[in-house]
């Protein structure tokens, strides 16, 4: 069988992240997953290919790490992505958003030096970057969808207090055993 | 190397709710075999789980080997449209457990439509009011 090849496209300036300094990161995804991957450093493409014998998903995730690299994430936390069948990358766009109020939703999520992102990452237990007009979680199945309601309130303009309130709410639910079965 | 051996394609919906999966034969016109969550888990919340998905799988691998279908082609789906474009966990523990049934998964597509525009968020235009 002929090996298939994945085409990721991600951003001029995450090209340099996703090679690494002299090609380390790249040299370690294709150590941990078998695959082959060649970048194409003028058009922001990143080819992937699957190994024959190799576990056919791994060029999957291997995908999915390149986008989130793409999105803003750093490559430590990216590599979540492989080593965790669990975990899981969201993209949550924000491109309909005027350039204005995309400034200021962005500023919401992010907070004064970093305290609302901080304060959802903790609480949720997921990573979040907010990279140009995406914002992009990474974390546990489980806990990516508090996070995303999270965002999504205070996108729809919902007061800082309430959000935090409501992912205190969803962590306790989490812990008392009821999971994120709630509302 | 590929001596006759049968393909069929693995149709995956996984969602956060549910998980289904539909084999069909390679055109995707008939209908092979099919298992979804509720088939398997107890509760509800169960439907989407890993281990659901897992276990749907290893009861679809049988039915494949009664009908000697050795190799599966996988299209992935998520949620879609106003929800999750991610493909949740169950579609991967899935295509594992077909693995390990010895059943060869050959190419793994992702087919969730992803529309230019899309339609409009629910709640209209002064939002969900509570």
């Amino acid at each position: 069988m002929i090996p298939e090849l994945i085409t990721v496209k991600i951003p001029q300036d995450r090209i340099g992240v996703l090679i690494g300094h002299k090609g380390v990161v790249k040299w370690d995804m294709e150590k941990r997953s078998g695959c082959k991957i060649t970048v194409d450093s003028d058009e922001g493409e990143a080819y992937i290919e699957g190994t024959e014998d190799g576990d056919p998903l791994k060029a999957l995730r291997v995908a999915e790490m390149i986008k989130a690299i793409g999105r803003g994430f750093s490559p430590e936390i990216a590599v979540s992505l492989l080593e965790d069948p669990l975990h899981l990358f969201e993209v949550i766009s924000l491109s309909h958003l005027t350039q204005k109020t995309l400034k200021r939703v962005k500023g919401r999520i992010i907070g004064k030096n970093g305290r609302t992102r901080r304060a959802i990452s903790d609480l949720a237990g997921v990573e979040i970057t907010i990279y140009g007009k995406t914002i992009s979680v990474i974390g546990h199945y489980h806990r990516i969808n508090a996070a995303h309601d999270a965002i999504e309130m205070l996108i729809n303009g919902a007061p800082h207090s309430s959000v935090y309130a409501f992912l205190e709410r969803r962590r306790r639910a989490e812990t008392e055993g009821k999971k994120w079965y709630i509302e | 190397m590929m001596a006759e051996i049968r393909w069929a394609v693995a149709h995956i919906y996984s969602s956060f709710n549910n998980t289904i999966i539909t084999i069909t034969d390679l055109p995707g016109a008939e209908t092979i075999a099919r298992a979804s969550g509720g088939m398997v888990a107890k509760s509800d919340r169960d439907e989407s789980s890993p281990y659901t998905a897992m276990q749907m799988a290893t009861q679809l691998a049988d039915k494949l080997k009664e009908r000697e279908i050795r190799g599966l082609h996988v299209k992935v789906k998520a949620a879609s449209g106003r929800k999750s474009r991610t493909t949740a966990p169950g579609a991967q523990a899935a295509i594992r457990a077909f693995g390990r049934a010895g059943i060869r998964i050959g190419k793994i597509e992702d087919v969730t439509p992803i529309p230019h525009d899309g339609t409009k968020r629910p709640g209209g235009k002064r939002g969900r009011r509570v």
